[in-house]
């Protein structure tokens, strides 16, 4: 049975580099911030309750998902924000790539900073999942594990979730010696701990990390042997069932939830593949998460086919004709379609002067569905390579 | 070579502002290096922006300066700068007047004539360093380390601990600072045990009170506040501005209320009644927070009143308003709109502080905060963190240094007064000139001019007199200079290096870091270079105080310690207040940075670093009182007593606490002196007029009277440029003839100033204000000869408390000039 499997996750982890091409991931997903106070998106949306009233708050239980869906909502979305801009006498803002693709990886990111913790239900989560059997909380508690005033310089609930991650394998042991069941988190439960904790013990909680990087993160992935039994990103990812299960809309509490819960397997199958526990220090936890949670930016490869119906039947081939003769450009000369911000960046910035040609030519906006935007992106691509 | 700010601008394509000048038959010239025009003379070249901070006053704003191929050409404010957000004032606009004035001081200089006669010569550094290090080796020699001094500014952060610590190292107690906002902080300290200014949660609050506080236009930084102001319309917050002369903060405030002066403590109180008694202040704080409210026992069974029976007994509106020139019906008013609105905050500067009663008018103010228990809450009184910099060890002393650092700080006073700080000017005058208890012999200035600023001119005067070398670090000469044995000139801002943390009265903790956009124009050095090079040459544990070569790397090694901590954030990271807070909830910080390199590279980039994350503070950090908590019944202020008491012979005897009260200009007596209080102020019965000086924002200490932009947008609001004038209410002036522009003689028991009268009913009857800043008798081309000083006839009086300046205790008389 042994023998099999590994194969096959040798194969699968050689077709996947040899078919991976790298997502765009941003260094550093908060840089976006800028972009987004800069080209005034906040003066219509806010953030965590700061800024304007005209836009839903994008912080509000979003998750946009993949770029291209993003884009699509973006795209269909330009026709009400430009008047918008014309109402509130704005100018309508033009964004580099690289522009692009820091509001992206923000407006991506929102999500993956979670959500605060409630103290009340950390407290009752202590004792429900046993924590209390074994730690020392307030005074109270077992002695044997450490005493959980030491964690209180950490407000980064991933702080706890890196020291649980890295004793994970002394406390299946004490776990097993004591016939306690694995205790099972779920949804919030992280960050409700950790919030509790804070509270309970008496220092001021300064220590917090870093949002993740997700470019770290995927070095990382590598380095800490991961890669060896999932798949981490490009097409193989996409046309296997991997890490791209898990639910991205809970956030980083979420993907942490789910490798914890996942180390008991974990654990027994590393000891079969004699694979050693890695164990993470520093930042190297928000890191990781981060990469996983950006595997969920990549989109699934589009359809050339169909994206030719696309562009014929949204009118796009009415501007960009071939060999020229169009209002717009021949696209396929131009070759600018690297990868889909790329896109998404032109569309964008040309959005305006197509909302008035529209207008004027008694045409409809052509409304992108995610799939859509997949096909035109893989057409466009294809037709520029040639 | 000089060329004139027209020409310059033309230059480089732009006439714009070099119409504006002219008014006073001056035209504005800049010097440059020849090197300089022939490049500019080329014509626009490379466009760059270089981000540091303006120095220009204690503000700490973020500037970005406009360099053309290397040449500064204009500045702006830095928007993403947390203090000021892209905002800038006058002073700010023109920096380049400073760094291009043509009177600054551009190589050393040694006294040619008699002290005070402007005679200089040039000397080389290596002379002028050399006499220095030669006589502080002398005196270091003799044992006598201590009388050497060093009379600073408003320096913060770095630059004080620099300072602090050559002093430290050399074995001198003599550091002292000398500003206008000098022992500010006195009354916090009774009342809290706090020695910061705090910072008010304008933003957030819903009701301003302001006692005195012209905070748009003068305190610790005018542009920071006025950026909170600007959001008082869409936040629907309310402003009352208490003042005697209506400022710009009282101008744009919702309601001005004129009081007299020397009675903003009794209006403080005069609320403070309609608060208890309406039962409208905050129960639970007052009753878990605070010491001394109601009527108490001490643990020998003595009984005391505590700070409501005396406020009910004492401070009723109709009493307060006999005081206070406010009818008691506004009183009311006040009270209730304060009580009923929250949050809301109470602030008290200016007038209210600049009074011989203004410690006790100040903790008047501050109580109403603490009755509203506003302290450390949101739209309340907040106390900021310190950064997180790296220190060095304490400075390890030889047998010379602990001897000298033990002796008796010359400043301190051994009379009995200013029990709170250890300085005062008046008493560093005295004790100079008596030399007691020891003989100055070396004095460094550094920056700032006493001279100018402070009152009793001819005393301090005769100080310097006494003293055998003194040495001045500034970049020009100003009044106080003109004294020096030798000027040892420091860049100006755009030339040097600096740290700016924590400006007073900012509501978040931060670092600016100034540097230099320009190599040095002149033959200049930074005063925190010459300091390391002097202790250099001294030697032993004095140089081995300075383990780096240069200021530079100090300022890198401080910011360190601020890249390990992991809190806060660069200043332009395009991060709000309200974005940080919203990472922190979720247990997030957002500075990360792959070294320290990459850390001060953005450092450098965009200004600076700021936290505006507060740390939980336990009562006790809050609350550094005997008690732990927010004191009305001051037991600070009552140790203090009991000392100067035990001083003046046997400790309990009533006589001898009458003999120290009296002293300390105290009318109260028994628990009231050291509760919140009204004091009366002993004014001149034979003048008619109270006389009080004011500042404005293109001048707020005069030390931008040398910039003449900054002459010929003095008077803005008044239409004066380049000159002074007196504010008299038409009431008043009608009494005495007195039109507008009428030249009058304004005159006090220590002398009289002839200006030109501006009526205006923005101020009450029976009172003349006379803005400060200008009346130069040094300083530059541009400073010297233009209008008066007022604090030239202003007695020398002090709160006796604090040790500061009672500028508003002075009555005068006024006469039509011929």
């Amino acid at each position: 049975m042994k023998l099999p499997r590994l194969t096959i996750a040798i194969i699968g982890i050689a077709s996947g580099s040899l078919l991976a091409q790298q997502i765009q991931l941003p260094q550093n997903p908060l840089q976006g911030r800028i972009v987004f106070e800069e080209k005034k998106c906040i003066e219509c949306h806010a953030i965590g309750g700061f800024g304007g009233t005209v836009g839903p708050d994008l912080s509000k239980r979003e998750f946009f998902g993949s770029t291209l869906e993003l884009a699509s909502i973006i795209w269909n979305h330009a026709p009400q924000m430009n008047r918008k801009f014309r109402q509130l006498r704005m100018n309508r803002p033009s964004l580099t790539e690289n522009e692009m693709l820091d509001l992206f990886g923000f407006l991506y990111y929102l999500r993956y900073l979670g959500e605060p913790g409630s103290v009340s239900h950390g407290r009752s989560l202590l004792t429900s999942k046993g924590c209390i059997t074994c730690h020392m909380v307030a005074g109270k508690g077992g002695k044997v594990g450490p005493d959980l005033e030491r964690v209180q310089g950490y407000a980064s609930p991933l702080f706890m979730v890196q020291a649980m991650w890295n004793h994970g394998p002394a406390m299946q042991e004490q776990i097993k010696k004591t016939r306690m069941s694995y205790p099972i988190l779920s949804g919030q439960d992280v960050a409700d701990i950790s919030a509790y904790l804070r509270q309970a013990t008496t220092g001021s909680a300064d220590m917090r990390m870093s949002p993740g990087n997700p470019a770290k993160g995927r070095t990382l992935f590598e380095q800490k042997r991961c890669v060896k039994c999932h798949l981490g990103e490009g097409e193989a990812r996409i046309t296997q069932p991997g890490l791209i299960r898990i639910d991205l809309k809970k956030g980083v509490t979420g993907v942490a939830t789910l490798m914890w819960n996942h180390g008991l397997a974990m654990m027994a199958r590393m000891k079969r593949e004699s694979v050693d526990w890695p164990r993470f220090e520093g930042n190297e936890m928000a890191d990781l998460l981060a990469y996983i949670y950006f595997l969920g930016f990549e989109d699934k490869p589009g359809d050339t086919q169909r994206g030719e119906s696309v562009f014929r039947s949204k009118g796009c081939v009415d501007c960009h004709r071939q060999a020229g003769g169009g209002r717009g450009p021949d696209l396929a000369t131009i070759n600018r379609f690297e990868t889909p911000i790329r896109m998404i960046q032109l569309m964008w910035n040309h959005a305006g002067e197509m909302e008035d040609l529209v207008i004027t030519g008694n045409k409809n906006w052509p409304v992108l569905s995610t799939r859509d935007m997949r096909d035109l992106y893989a057409y466009l691509r294809k037709v520029a390579q040639k | 070579m000089e060329i004139k700010r027209r020409d310059f601008l033309r230059l480089f394509g732009g006439v714009s502002g070099a119409l504006l000048i002219d008014g006073c038959g001056l035209d504005e010239v800049f010097d440059l290096p020849a090197n300089m025009i022939e490049k500019a003379k080329k014509g626009a070249g490379i466009e760059a922006w270089s981000s540091t901070i303006c120095s220009l006053c204690p503000g700490g704003c973020g500037i970005q300066v406009r360099m053309i191929d290397g040449i500064p050409v204009s500045v702006k404010g830095n928007r993403f700068y947390p203090v000021n957000l892209g905002g800038m004032c006058p002073l700010g606009i023109n920096a380049l007047h400073e760094l291009y004035n043509p009177d600054r001081a551009k190589t050393p200089l040694r006294r040619s004539g008699d002290r005070g006669s402007g005679k200089w010569e040039p000397v080389t550094w290596d002379d002028a360093l050399k006499t220095v290090s030669e006589k502080l080796a002398t005196v270091r020699k003799e044992g006598k380390s201590h009388q050497v001094g060093f009379l600073g500014y408003n320096e913060r952060g770095l630059m004080r601990e620099h300072i602090s610590r050559f002093m430290r190292a050399f074995g001198s107690p003599n550091y002292y600072q000398f500003s206008l906002t000098q022992n500010d902080t006195v009354a916090y300290q009774l009342l809290q045990g706090q020695s910061q200014v705090p910072a008010y949660d304008i933003l957030n609050a819903k009701l301003i009170m302001s006692f005195g506080a012209n905070f748009l236009e003068g305190g610790y930084s005018p542009v920071y506040h006025t950026k909170l102001y600007s959001h008082h319309q869409d936040r629907n917050t309310r402003f009352v501005q208490i003042e005697s002369r209506m400022s710009l903060t009282g101008a744009n405030a919702d309601r001005w209320v004129p009081v007299r002066p020397g009675t903003y403590g009794a209006l403080a109180l005069g609320i403070a009644y309609v608060l208890i008694r309406e039962e409208l202040y905050d129960k639970e704080f007052v009753k878990n927070r605070t010491f001394g409210f109601e009527d108490w026992v001490d643990r020998f069974g003595g009984k005391h009143t505590g700070f409501k029976s005396d406020v009910l007994g004492n401070y009723y509106p109709e009493r307060a308003s006999q005081i206070t020139g406010v009818p008691s019906a506004t009183i009311l008013e006040l009270a209730r709109e304060l009580g009923n609105t929250r949050p809301s905050v109470v602030l008290g500067d200016g007038g209210a502080v600049a009074n011989t009663n203004g410690t006790f008018a100040l903790m008047a103010v501050h109580s109403l905060n603490a009755l509203l228990g506003n302290i450390e809450r949101g739209g309340g009184v907040l106390f900021i963190d310190q950064p997180p910099v790296q220190k060095h060890a304490m400075v390890s002393e030889d047998p010379v240094a602990r001897t000298g650092n033990h002796q008796t700080p010359i400043a301190q006073p051994d009379e009995i007064a200013f029990p709170m700080t250890d300085f005062s000017i008046e008493s560093f005058a005295q004790h100079v000139l008596a030399e007691r208890p020891y003989p100055l012999r070396i004095l460094f200035l550094y920056r700032g001019n006493a001279l100018f600023q402070s009152l009793n001119h001819d005393d301090l005067v005769n100080a310097l007199k006494k003293i055998d070398l003194i040495v001045s670090f500034d970049s020009v000469i100003n009044e106080t200079s003109e004294y020096a044995d030798l000027i040892l000139p420091d860049h100006t801002f755009l030339e040097k290096w600096d740290e700016v943390s924590n400006v007073p009265s900012v509501g978040f903790t931060h670092v600016g870091i100034q540097h230099p956009v320009i190599q040095p124009l002149h033959d200049t050095r930074h005063t925190g270079d010459v300091l390391i090079e002097l202790a250099r040459r001294v030697g032993g544990t004095v140089g081995a105080a300075f383990p780096l070569n240069t200021y530079e790397e100090e300022i890198k090694f401080r910011m360190k310690g601020v890249y390990l901590s992991g809190e806060g954030a660069v200043a332009t990271q395009g991060v709000r207040q309200l974005w940080l807070d919203y990472l922190q909830q979720r247990g997030w910080q957002i500075g990360r940075y792959a070294s320290f390199e990459e850390f001060w590279d953005r450092l450098l980039e965009h200004g600076g670093w700021w936290n505006p994350i507060r740390k939980k503070k336990s009562s006790s950090e809050v609350f550094r009182t005997p008690s732990g908590k927010f004191e009305f019944y001051s037991q600070t202020l009552k140790a203090s007593v009991d000392r100067l008491v035990a001083k003046a012979g046997a400790p309990r005897s009533s006589q001898n606490l009458d003999l120290v009260l009296n002293r300390l200009n105290i009318s109260a007596r028994g628990d009231s002196v050291f509760l919140p209080h009204h004091e009366p102020v002993s004014y001149e019965e034979d003048k008619p007029l109270y006389l009080i000086p004011f500042h404005v924002l293109p001048n707020p200490d005069g030390q931008a009277a040398n910039l003449p932009m900054m002459q010929e947008m003095f008077g803005y609001t008044a239409r004066r440029f380049w000159s002074s004038w007196v504010e008299i209410h038409p009431e008043t002036a009608a009494q005495y003839a007195i039109a507008e522009d009428s030249w009058v003689w304004v005159e006090t028991s220590v002398g009289r100033l002839k200006v030109q009268a501006k009526l205006s009913h923005a101020i009450v009857p029976n009172v003349i204000a006379i803005p400060f800043g200008l009346g130069h008798t040094s300083y530059g081309r541009y400073a010297k000869g233009h209008g008066v000083n007022p604090h030239s006839i202003i007695r020398n009086l002090y709160d006796l408390i604090s040790g500061k300046a009672a500028f508003e205790a002075t009555k005068a008389k006024i006469t039509l000039a011929s």
